[in-house]
């Protein structure tokens, strides 16, 4: 395999990132392919999102119900607002296929998350399922494997 | 400050209202531990999640730690999770499957009925040790409904019989609603704490006057609500969008109390004519096969939202789940869901209620977090010393007796719910045991 230049990659995950960090939520889930999913289990090694509960699962349809809700003028679990900031590192090209214009990219996530008084860190690994989208990627998964995923956690109204 | 006499404890509550000390005076906690948590019938676990010989999962009763374990004979065991030596915690992990129990710290093994089995360097026990005054306690009483496992802390007080009876027909609404008529909570929990007393939660669970305002965002610009049922197209109706005021069909919910702080509310009636999905007409199919048409009919109208069965545990009838309310501090409180599978239904309808849970109760879901929001603002609103007073009088006088079902009833909107909790609240912290 010709050795992948990981820069278009890196410069989409922090872009996404920066989506999130900016509370453009729409932007955000125009990044998805529409069969695309955002996924975060609730346990370590979890295998299917769909034979137990995770943090987060949502398709096109359940991500819009969840960002009209985050615009919601009563969502009072986000009054006030969080704000974020997100960190990538450690990128790494898993597999490419360009003819077919899919790559898996794992990195390394950490988001720092500050709201009404407290600030908390969410850590861990996340792995993209990228499409070749002209000369972008559109997002067909994004799992974030939560190095505390099956901790009790107190509310949270972002995605990571 | 609180010396637990019951007349001081019965100055707290007050018809229509519950002074702000029940939930931030840790005095107050402290005896819950004791006259609630260390008396009560408390939900375990679910003998699913302990399938095999060997599996155990653990839990805290109050802040005691104890564990569910299923013996060789097949019997499931609730035992203290305490060394008989030094006392650590002899299980740590939430759930796995032993030969045997293990001390991590001098290494005495006990069987999975809790019996000694043997400690490392026997010659240097007393010439008096005999290794069954050292098995693992036993939670004094357990009792078991349809696999739902629940345990006292004391040897004494009312009956498992008494205590659970009122709520097994909620039991069964629930578990009847699998093909096989049997249940398991075995995929997987949702788990989220907060900063916000224990009773917050309970009090919730049987509250339909927040629903409007307090989930407000999850109501789209029609005043419905998202669909949370698999096959349904859109949720219930709950506010009324042009007079902007609740849904009448949502104030038409009612509100039943059994005694014991058990009660529940029923449910607002959903599109059932039109629930259809494939994982749904598939299910439907299966249960019509097992049950009969008519009795499935029964099955799958929505009858319960939420019931709570006093203190610690809740089970929901329209995003079917399992709640456990675990209080951690006065101002500190875990919640584990459990998601259900109904054996019996096809892979695809019990994956359609895990998906919809995760957006209805998971630590990040639509509904929940706006629910905690409402908990961690209470206990901080509550600091304020000089109202002291939480009213809780809505419908005060206005519950009747429902001769039918032996339950008192009122509309689920109202707080005859809240009340019937406190009278058992008060019940056990004045010492009834
Ligand atoms: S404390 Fe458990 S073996 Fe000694
Ligand atoms: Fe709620």
């Amino acid at each position: 395999m010709a050795k992948i230049d990981k820069a278009p990659f890196e410069e989409f995950l922090i872009h996404e990132a920066r989506l999130l960090d900016d509370r453009r939520f729409r932007d955000w889930m125009a990044l998805f392919t529409d069969d695309g999913s955002y996924w975060v289990p609730a346990v370590p090694n979890q295998d299917s999102p769909f034979n137990q509960a995770s943090l987060f699962y949502d398709d096109r349809d359940l991500m819009k119900t969840r960002i009209d809700r985050l615009e919601h003028p009563l969502i009072h679990a986000q009054t006030p607002p969080s704000r974020t900031a997100h960190i990538i590192g450690n990128i790494v090209v898993e597999s490419a296929d360009d003819e077919a214009g899919k790559y898996t990219v794992v990195s390394t996530v950490m988001m720092v998350e500050y709201r009404d008084e407290q600030q908390r860190v969410f850590a861990g690994r996340q792995t993209h399922t990228l499409k070749r989208d002209g000369g972008g990627f559109r997002i067909a998964q994004k799992k974030v494997d939560l190095i505390n995923c099956d901790s009790a956690f107190e509310a949270m109204a972002v995605p990571i | 400050m609180l010396d637990g006499h019951a007349d001081e404890i019965s100055r707290l509550i007050e018809p229509g209202r519950v002074h702000r000390r029940v939930y931030t005076e840790p005095a107050v906690f402290e005896l819950e531990m004791e006259r609630i948590f260390a008396r009560a019938w408390l939900f375990v676990g679910h003998t699913s999640q302990v399938k095999n010989v060997g599996d155990y999962m653990t839990a805290d009763l109050g802040r005691q730690p104890v564990m569910m374990v299923r013996h060789r004979d097949g019997k499931v065991h609730v035992l203290l999770n305490r060394c008989t030596h030094r006392g650590p915690k002899v299980l740590n992990e939430r759930c796995g499957n032993a030969k045997r129990l293990t001390c991590c710290y001098h290494g005495w093994s006990f069987d999975t009925d809790g019996k000694l089995l043997g400690v490392p360097v026997p010659e240097g026990n007393t010439a008096t040790f005999q290794n069954d005054q050292y098995n693992l306690a036993r939670a004094p009483r357990v009792g078991e409904y349809r696999g739902f496992v629940f345990a006292s802390l004391s040897p004494t007080g009312p009956s498992f019989e008494d205590h659970i009876g009122p709520m097994k027909g909620n039991i069964d609404d629930l578990v009847d609603r699998a093909p096989d008529g049997e249940l398991a909570l075995d995929v997987g929990m949702h788990r989220y704490v907060y900063n916000g007393n224990w009773k917050l939660q309970v009090e919730n669970v049987l509250d339909s006057y927040h629903v409007p305002f307090g989930h407000a965002s999850t109501v789209n610009q029609q005043g419905v609500q998202f669909a949370r049922r698999e096959g349904d197209k859109e949720g219930a109706a709950v506010v009324e969008v042009k007079e902007k005021k609740t849904a009448t069909s949502w104030k038409d919910r009612k509100s039943f109390i059994v005694g014991n702080g058990h009660g529940w509310t029923s449910n607002t009636e959903l599109a059932d004519g039109k629930r259809s999905s494939p994982a749904f007409d598939a299910y439907k199919k299966a249960l019509v096969e097992k049950v009969g048409a008519v009795r499935a009919e029964e099955i799958l109208k929505p009858r319960l939202h939420n019931s709570m069965i006093y203190p610690n545990m809740s089970i929901m009838g329209l995003n079917i789940h399992v709640r456990v309310i675990k209080p951690i501090a006065v101002d500190r409180t875990e919640v584990t869901i459990y998601p259900i599978r109904l054996l019996g239904a096809p892979d695809s309808m019990n994956w359609g209620n895990i998906r919809l849970l995760n957006v209805t109760h998971s630590a990040a879901s639509f509904v929940q977090t706006d629910d905690l929001e409402s908990f961690v603002r209470a206990q901080k609103g509550l600091r304020s010393l000089h109202t002291d007073w939480v009213d809780i009088s809505r419908g005060l006088g206005a519950e009747d007796a429902d001769p039918e079902i032996n339950a008192v009833r009122g509309l689920a909107t109202h707080e005859l719910a809240v009340r019937a909790q406190y009278k058992a609240w008060l019940g056990y912290m004045q010492g009834a045991a």
